[in-house]
């Protein structure tokens, strides 16, 4: 069906996420989200594609379950019983059903294409909405009216907390929906690609389900009745837009400061903007809605840069063993730049591009006898720190349920820096 | 080869280019835009100076349409555009300011189409700066001049500016995922965005768009306004989904194509109508007549321009540029015919891409009455767009009454406008 081959091209992203959905199934019923994608522009020679599981190299990824990272590492990051994203679980299906009764259109076939990406994609990954979930609770300040619990009883609280959640929807949908464009291809990748009236139908079909979404996010945002949320989602747009332009464009500007700019408006930017905007929703103070923004900036920050690392290291602590999937594509990131600094020679390197695999192999050689790695890890756990730092400084709270929301938010900073996938 | 496809277009607008250089100075905007999807056999490409088929069509200015009509249609000094020239220029340039990125290859995409000469004719700007005036009705200040002096009818009137800024926002938004859509290689007479810089980047541009006009949304800090036009944005994906996705029953239906046309053509012009009257606080009656005047002068708009891809310049069928037809886009004369001919459908559902077909369609067209309905149609959606108008409350101000008669000569621009 023309539909779903259209869609297979579209799927290049998912394909990942259907094995993580299966991993998914087999470890019960953690919110375990071991999340695959690749963001590929042209696939050239795609040989070594291997899927890592990386997570919205354009986003936040998707983290492991506690329990399946005790079972991985000796080092344990928090006592067992607190899994963050269990903290959230019945939340995140009520949002789940949500968006999809959210994303029915009128016109059907759209619709099906959209949910699609909800299901495969998104489903599985509901890193945000986890954050963006514990975030509303740590942020539960005394009001006049007892703090929420989790479930959704209370007329005010449970307005508030059905606010927040759409945030969290909105957040999702804004991302898809930049996935979407963000793969949009030109007119020669779709020719010389597969070259069918399929692929070409799956191109328009991603920047319409992309618009889809954007509209229905648009349509949300209006209905918090809050202009200064819709300002700051609309930012992040803008935000999201303009990094993968900066993605796309080559420059000569090939410094730490243009890297983590870009880092910031294509990763950072929607966790930390839509963090900001659920303070804003629970009418806290600007300094309590900055250190909300903290958080989610530098959490978002400290993922990529790990996330960078380990697309050299894998899942080992040597190098080489990653997928090395960004430099291939000529994505220059953190280590390979701090490696830059050490060794000038290396930029030649870059500048000449990553087209002839032993450019790759040079870059590796000189990447592991610089500091690139480690410079890199430092610098994402300064930004980890920084993100639980944010937390600690939130006004002090008895409640038991704020109170450990605000330590799985600390124990999210740990597990964006020292997990191996 | 490629050439002479992208020329197609532009062969029309130099043609125009000529004729507006020798009809003086007014604000005269000759517009050509064609949607065209990968072509089959162009050999009658008569480039007609349709206009966004999916958005607002040009208009003739009256000095033009006096020389070349026995009927005049309005005399000179109450031309609807020159009414309102000047703030339109300041409006152009405010929309150059919001739409600037700082990414350099963002940037020359977002202002791709507000630069100098190729803003379009600025349709809607004109209709709603000319509501904002008509809806001046009493207030406790004397209602303003159109210059920009007083502080808070200024600020009103800065708002209504806005709105007309960011329906200009949405438009080029939508029009620039259009044309990805239709693989369009021209637009305003110039090559169309994704032709010149690539999908990725036209897509991009556009989201940019969006978001920008949204920005400017929330800074006017009225959420049912802002309500308003986040529903606008989604009708315009609405609309565009219904043109792709179409079933074949869906197709053959008139109702399904006016509803359609709402969605893609008028939903945008009525709802920022209806949120100038919000803004400037009239009542929900006022509200909702400011609303039929948009989506009324729309639907007319859309149905004339039907027409005119049948017949052009001339009253004959047959010599418009059928670019609708072409491209499988059943429009209402057709829709008409085969109410009347119930065999048509069966070459509809058929398709357009044998050319057989169209010649036969256009024989059932000249033998039913589809071109004169939907002619009909239009001026009842016309005359309704009027009527809106004239149920306005009464207002002795000059300025207001000037502004009430040119969008009610808009109405009739609409419908008579042979191009």
């Amino acid at each position: 069906m023309l539909f779903h081959r259209g869609l297979s091209r579209i799927s290049r992203n998912l394909r990942g996420s259907l094995n993580g959905t299966r991993r998914l199934l087999s470890i019960q019923e953690q919110n375990h989200q071991s999340l695959q994608s690749h963001h590929y522009h042209t696939p050239t020679g795609s040989t070594a594609k291997v899927m890592r599981s990386l997570a919205f190299s354009k986003g936040l990824p998707a983290l492991h379950s506690s329990r399946y990272q005790i079972h991985d590492q000796s080092s344990s990051i928090s006592e067992e019983e607190l899994d963050p994203f269990s903290l959230v679980a019945d939340e995140l299906s009520f949002i789940a059903n949500n968006l999809r009764a959210m994303v029915i259109a009128e016109v059907p076939k759209l619709a099906s294409g959209a949910e699609y990406f909800f299901k495969m994609g998104v489903e599985g990954k509901r890193f945000r909405p986890t954050v963006l979930l514990l975030m509303s609770t740590a942020l539960n300040l005394p009001i006049p009216k007892p703090p929420p619990s989790n479930d959704l009883g209370g007329t005010f609280t449970a307005d508030l907390r059905s606010r927040q959640q759409r945030i969290a929807e909105i957040t999702e949908m804004i991302h898809v929906a930049s996935l979407l464009h963000d793969d949009v291809l030109d007119d020669a990748d779709t020719r010389r690609g597969i070259g069918s009236l399929n692929f070409v139908m799956g191109n328009k079909l991603a920047v319409l389900a992309g618009d889809f979404l954007l509209s229905r996010a648009c349509v949300a945002l209006a209905s918090l009745k809050n202009t200064e949320v819709v300002s700051l989602l609309a930012k992040v747009v803008e935000h999201l837009v303009t990094g993968e332009t900066m993605q796309m464009s080559t420059t000569s500007d090939q410094s730490m400061e243009y890297y983590m700019q870009k880092t910031y408006y294509k990763t950072a930017s929607l966790i930390s903007n839509s963090c900001k905007a659920i303070a804003i929703l629970a009418g806290q103070t600007a300094d309590v809605a900055m250190l909300a923004f903290d958080y989610g900036k530098n959490l978002g920050l400290a993922f990529q840069l790990i996330d960078d690392v380990l697309d050299f290291t894998g899942t080992s602590a040597s190098l080489g063993k990653g997928s090395l999937s960004d430099i291939r594509h000529g994505i220059v990131t953190a280590p390979i730049l701090f490696a830059m600094e050490e060794f000038p020679q290396l930029r030649t390197v870059v500048d000449e591009g990553f087209d002839n695999p032993e450019n790759v192999d040079i870059a590796l050689e000189y990447l592991g006898k610089s500091r690139g790695i480690q410079r890199t890890r430092e610098l994402a756990i300064k930004h980890a720190d920084l993100a639980a730092a944010a937390i600690d400084s939130l006004p002090e709270s008895d409640d038991g349920e704020v109170r450990l929301s605000r330590r799985a938010l600390v124990d999210l900073t740990q597990r964006v820096i020292t997990r191996t996938k």
